[in-house]
């Protein structure tokens, strides 16, 4: 009885289909793939043990050459992996999700739950594949999933020369029967433009590229050619039908709209009809409006075959119609259609009232900014503000980890033990001088993290001052790499500046976050 | 099949396993007609878009235009979406051509960047477009890998910044997933760069899909039933929404009395 009130639950799903795995079991959180394998972990086991040997044995290897792999926080996940089943997401280390990867890879997986990075690109076929939900938070909202999305992770199923079929499964949910999904190739959503102007875009064309150049990326991007294309299509199909209009328009006389006219005597007698049934009928100008239309139908009507009238009337309706649907979407496009060279010129005077260039001549900014290719202002202004060379290393190091960072709901870290109120000062005389918010994006949260592993603390440290997973915590140093590469390259002939982003980054790459996985 | 059931030493389910473990058999050496043809368009000197499904074989495209670029003395670029992407690809062709010949730069990494094939995100190729297309002249193709991200809001750009300011003697091989408006983008893309785009289309699966639903208890139904299954529920829904709407309003009218 349990079962009508319930969502099947993944040990039942598997049950099902147990006769077609290996699966890639796809679920939109990281939480739930790990609440899931946990779940299943419970009631089944996969492997021979002969099979568990060989796993045991590729953990052993995996460990001695990284000792502390699983960490605290993962044991769970070894003991699946000896049962053959695995979790896979963003919040793992590389290194673990590499040992996944290859346990997967030699068939000692037989259930996998993944998030949606597993299905790019990266050719991990299974027998099926399972769909936990059909609808994801896409960062501001939940939506369903597109066709597209659904048959990039749909398609690992089957795998070739082996599976004559491949299955895919989707989980009828309890709570939300109406967003189960169903999909179809053939309704794959069309691929559009999504070109935006960046501070490094307006930059770089500035000092780069010639004003054919410029023009040829503003006026032609994908964006604009389609929407383009659309209006094109729309006003010829405007034409096509004001001309089959006109056309029909032939048809009628020059009595048309005299009392004598069939076409007007229908439209009298409908306002007849409506104004007898009217519960205004009594009021005055109803009445004297009747007795007006009574008059005007005595007059005798003229001797034509109206038919023809009629029926042209009753397309010319239909067209006019259609017609004012095309220029309402047309209107549409040109409201949403970008308009790229307004956007550029937009940029381009910020940038030159910030004092990056003057005409298309960069300034020391300017150059400098030419070559950060994140949050730009943000990082020239801390630059040459001189927070970060005036900052004592870790705290430079605390800084620059926030840049672009967006922290998620309960993302917490132990504040660091100095102030950032000269970052948030710079940030609001930023605001306040009109750069958009969306061009200063930083956070203070991984501040803590960065400055204790500048400073020489062990990954696990980290780990203990944050509810951040490792695959965060390496994402964030990794980022800051990046950065200082960018930093160090950005800052030329300023010898100083270049020596410490150098040195920063010797320091950050080390140890785990050393380890990229290639 | 083996027994139903078979408990572990644990306690545990295990599965129904086939009696004789089946081995994959090597990859078909004949190739499909579009890869044929997609290759044969590619060494005719034309920049070409691959459309097809996830399972097809696209790489091996790629990896047979690379295998030509490389004996040819040639450099070639590899672009892809992710990073992690990068790493595979960079490992893969490393093992494929030779670990000398291949390198690796993404933001944060770069290894053996004079080697003659790169494999780069897709940002740092566009950064080379604009700050040093000199590197590129003895570079004849970049390969865009899941071209079909020209839609992502966050990496679009890039994307289009590269196809328009690739180097003009560089051609372009774009792999993407199936999308109605490949041909649309060919013929942006001939417009933009000024030259023919060739467009070859797969739509058949190496593998077809099978789709189905799972109900609670575990029946897998197809579409028919799935959806007769999900009226079902929202009828109880509304009638359990309902009967509690009554409920309410009867325990209020004894409040009443």
């Amino acid at each position: 009885m349990a079962a009508i009130f319930s969502s099947p639950t993944c040990v039942e799903v598997i049950e099902a289909i147990q006769d077609h795995l290996p699966a890639l079991y796809f679920a939109f959180s990281r939480g739930r793939t790990e609440l899931l394998a946990e779940e299943l972990g419970r009631e089944w086991d996969f492997l021979t043990p002969g099979e568990k040997r060989s796993v045991r044995w590729m953990i052993q290897e995996a460990e001695e050459n990284n000792p502390g792999l699983f960490g605290p926080r993962r044991q769970n996940l070894r003991r699946l992996l000896l049962q053959g089943i695995g979790y896979h997401h963003a919040g793992l280390s590389p290194l673990l999700k590499d040992l996944v990867e290859r346990l997967y890879e030699s068939r000692l997986v037989y259930v996998l739950f993944c998030t949606e990075t597993f299905a790019v690109g990266v050719n991990f076929p299974a027998a099926s594949t399972v769909f936990d939900a059909c609808r994801k938070w896409d960062g501001q909202e939940f939506r369903p999933l597109l066709n597209r999305e659904f048959f990039q992770m749909a398609g690992r199923a089957g795998r070739r020369g082996y599976d004559p079929v491949g299955r895919v499964f989707v989980r009828i949910d309890e709570r939300f029967p109406e967003q189960t999904g169903f999909y179809r190739e053939d309704e794959v959503e069309p691929v559009r433009g999504r070109l935006t102007i960046s501070p490094n875009t307006v930059l770089s064309l500035l000092h780069w590229k010639t004003d054919a150049e410029i023009r040829r990326l503003l006026e032609k991007n994908l964006s604009v050619y389609q929407s383009n294309k659309e209006s094109r299509q729309l006003r010829q199909e405007v034409q096509r039908l004001e001309e089959k209009a006109a056309e029909l328009a032939r048809c009628f006389c020059s009595d048309r709209g005299q009392p004598c006219c069939e076409l007007y005597r229908v439209k009298l007698r409908k306002e007849l009809n409506q104004l007898k049934k009217s519960k205004h009928r009594n009021r005055a100008d109803s009445k004297l409006r009747l007795q007006e239309i009574q008059i005007l139908l005595q007059k005798g009507r003229k001797k034509c075959r109206y038919k023809v009238c009629l029926d042209a009337a009753k397309k010319a309706r239909r067209l006019e119609e259609r017609i004012h649907l095309l220029h309402k979407r047309l209107k549409q496009l040109e409201k949403h259609s970008r308009d790229y060279v307004r956007e550029f010129e937009n940029v381009w005077s910020l940038l030159e009232k910030l004092g990056y260039v003057q005409g298309r001549e960069l300034l020391p900014r300017g150059k400098f900014a030419l070559y950060v290719h994140v949050q730009e202002i943000l990082v020239t202004e801390l630059v040459f503000s001189g927070i970060i060379l005036e900052s004592p290393p870790a705290e430079a190091t605390a800084i620059l980890a926030g840049v672009d960072y967006q922290p998620g709901r309960d993302e917490q870290v132990t504040p660091p033990p100095f102030s950032l109120d000269r970052v948030e000062e710079l940030r609001r005389f930023l605001l306040q001088s009109g750069v958009p918010e969306y061009f200063c994006v930083w956070s203070p949260l991984p501040a803590a993290l960065a400055a204790a592993w500048y400073e020489g603390a062990s990954f696990e440290q980290l780990l203990g001052m944050t509810n951040l997973q490792e695959g965060d915590i390496f994402s964030i140093l990794r980022r800051e790499i990046d950065l200082l590469r960018q930093i160090e390259r950005a800052a030329g002939e300023d010898r100083a500046l270049a020596r410490l982003a150098r040195e920063l980054r010797r320091r950050l790459d080390r140890d785990e976050v050393a380890v990229v996985g290639v | 099949m083996v027994q139903k059931k078979e408990t572990g030493a644990r306690g545990k389910r295990r599965p129904r396993r086939r009696r004789s473990k089946i081995v994959l058999p090597a990859a078909p050496l004949k190739l499909d007609r579009f890869q044929e043809e997609a290759i044969a368009a590619l060494l005719d000197g034309y920049t070409v878009l691959v459309a097809a499904p996830t399972g097809t074989g696209k790489t091996l495209i790629a990896e047979k235009l690379l295998e030509h670029i490389l004996a040819a003395g040639k450099g070639a670029v590899y672009t892809s979406p992710i990073k992690a992407l990068s790493n595979q690809k960079y490992r893969d062709f490393g093992r494929l051509f030779g670990p000398e010949r291949v390198g690796l730069i993404t933001g944060d990494l770069s290894i053996n960047e004079k080697a003659p094939l790169l494999v780069m995100t897709t940002e740092i190729f566009r950064n080379w477009c604009f700050a040093n297309p000199g590197e590129l002249e003895h570079t004849s193709h970049v390969i865009f890998d899941e071209m079909h991200y020209l839609d992502d809001p966050e990496r679009g750009t890039a994307w289009e910044e590269s196809i328009i300011f690739a180097p003009p003697h560089m051609k372009i091989l774009g792999l993407s997933a199936t999308v109605p408006n490949i041909q649309e983008i060919s013929s942006w893309m001939a417009e933009v760069r000024g030259e023919v785009v060739k467009v070859i289309e797969e739509r058949c699966r190496a593998v077809p899909l099978e789709i189905s639903w799972i109900a609670p208890g575990g029946d897998v139904l197809d579409e028919e039933e799935a959806r007769e299954e999900i009226a079902e529920r929202q009828e109880i829904r509304r009638w359990r929404r309902h009967r509690w709407n009554d409920m309410m309003a009867a325990g209020q009218e004894e409040l009443d009395y």
